[in-house]
């Protein structure tokens, strides 16, 4: 038992990663990595609520009707979201405001509503709880990486402290302004998906087309 | 592609053979530094033609070159040798070797690579092209087009477009040398731009629209930096070009046909 809880919890780290794999949540990784704090809070805020989420639609999966479970899933999470939001604004105001309407947006992201769908509606609470924390931890460790990639190659900077010294500084470092922008993000996403595709071949999709076979003329 | 002694490195080559004036015209101008820029960047592309030619038995290709000579002859000046490699780099691995080398982009890399390096460091100032580049560009073209590697509609289209905007008062005096090399090395790339008739005229004269456009609305531009924007824009568009034309082509032919 225990150790299939433990496959439960590794495995949306890389080898089922719910961005990486399944191109879930990717709205909200693109929009608040500009910086390593905001994606940090994203990823904490996404976290919690996709925990609590599992754990309070497991709880009640025998009473929801299959009719209107959407309904009852986006109620659920909507209430959660609002919960973080103004906790996020009575305790980070600073940062709230940097990711503005992206919190609320969680209640919208794929990935909360995907694993209360699939998982969390089918299972007992505590691996329901134990998967969506394993998905959130997935979807933080691909908003970390791209986020401290953009911050560092942005502005020379992490969690706002100067790592390399810019030339505006008087340091060295000139910033890739295109960094901060948001095609950046869709590189860096491109890049990782590929690097990790690359590690593990399974993860590639068929291919659509098959290339015609072709040979040189008298042959 | 006829078949026969013609294959992807004999256009690679006559592509070469044809921007050769280009490229001693500018060696001319820009002398030893030029020589230095150019060879680091055939070596730096060649190197990379080489990794994935290991990783994923991608033969390398002479298209090389004339990526490495649009590049010598575009890239902004006063950038590092870090920062160069991060955007060569990037240009031909994601616009070109990752697709499975020339030949299967559907962007030209040396495009990419610019602007990815103008939007990255947009303080560095773009070069100026020398006049004589750009009138060695003409006869590249003519040649191109001749030996059937560069499309003749792309040029036509262009010109035509651009003639429309000189027409109409556009002065277009000063961008005239950018103009014509980023045509020769950046639009008319064999892969990159439309494969139908009617797709490359409308490739040609997106470009030549683009960049009047931008030559005539967009307040302090380089002429490089229009022409790189045009170029990419018109081969982002090159792919929906065709499908127009395919799309009327297809409509013609029901009409016709019953």
């Amino acid at each position: 038992m225990a150790a299939r809880l433990w496959q439960v919890l590794t495995d949306p780290l890389v080898r089922q990663n719910p961005v990486t794999l399944q191109i879930l949540g990717i709205c909200s990784a693109l929009a608040v990595t500009t910086a390593l704090d905001t994606a940090l809070t994203m990823a904490v805020s996404l976290t919690v609520v996709v925990v609590l989420a599992a754990g309070i639609v497991s709880a009640i999966r025998r009473f929801i009707p299959s009719t209107i479970r959407l309904i009852v899933q986006i109620i659920v999470v909507a209430s959660l979201v609002i919960v973080i939001d103004q906790v996020l604004q009575a305790y980070f105001f600073e940062i709230s405001k940097r990711l503005s309407v992206f919190v609320s947006l969680i209640t919208t992201n794929c990935l909360v509503l995907g694993r209360t769908e699939s998982f969390a509606r089918n299972n007992p609470p505590l691996p329901s709880m134990i998967d969506a924390l394993g998905n959130g931890l997935g979807y933080s460790l691909v908003l970390i990486v791209i986020g401290a990639t953009r911050e560092l190659f942005g502005a020379g900077s992490l969690m706002g402290v100067q790592i390399l010294p810019t030339v505006d500084q008087g340091g060295w470092f000139t910033p890739l302004g295109l960094m901060l922008l948001a095609p950046s993000a869709f590189f860096l996403l491109g890049g990782l998906v590929w690097a990790i595709r690359s590690a593990r071949p399974e993860q590639a999709e068929a291919a659509e087309h098959v290339a015609p076979a072709v040979a040189e003329a008298g042959r | 592609m006829i078949r026969g002694i013609w294959d992807r490195e004999t256009v690679a080559l006559i592509l070469v053979a044809a921007l050769a004036p280009v490229a001693v015209l500018w060696l001319a101008e820009a002398r030893g530094a030029g020589a230095v820029r150019l060879v680091s960047f055939v070596l730096t592309i060649g190197i990379l033609h080489l990794l994935f030619m290991l990783a994923r038995a991608q033969p390398p290709s002479a298209a090389a070159l004339v990526t490495a000579l649009a590049l010598a002859v575009f890239t902004p000046e006063g950038l590092g040798p870090v920062q160069l490699l991060l955007g060569i780099a990037f240009g031909v691995v994601t616009a070109e070797l990752a697709f499975g080398g020339w030949g299967r982009n559907i962007l030209n890399p040396a495009t990419v690579a610019l602007a990815f390096l103008g939007f990255g460091f947009p303080a560095a100032p773009w070069p100026d092209v020398a006049v004589q580049v750009g009138w060695a560009a003409l006869p590249a073209l003519a040649f191109g087009v001749l030996a059937g590697v560069m499309p003749g509609g792309v040029v036509a289209g262009a010109a035509l477009a651009l003639g429309a905007a000189s027409a109409l008062g556009l002065p277009l005096g000063p961008a005239v040398p950018a103009l014509l090399a980023g045509l020769a090395l950046l639009v008319c790339d064999p892969v990159a731009s439309a494969s139908t008739p009617l797709g490359r005229w409308l490739n040609g004269a997106l470009f030549g629209g683009l960049a009047a456009a931008f030559l005539a609305g967009w307040d302090g531009a380089h002429p490089v930096q229009i022409v790189v924007s045009a170029a990419l824009l018109a081969a982002l568009a090159a792919p929906l070009l065709d499908e127009i034309a395919i799309a009327l082509w297809l409509y013609r032919r029901r009409r016709r046909l019953g």
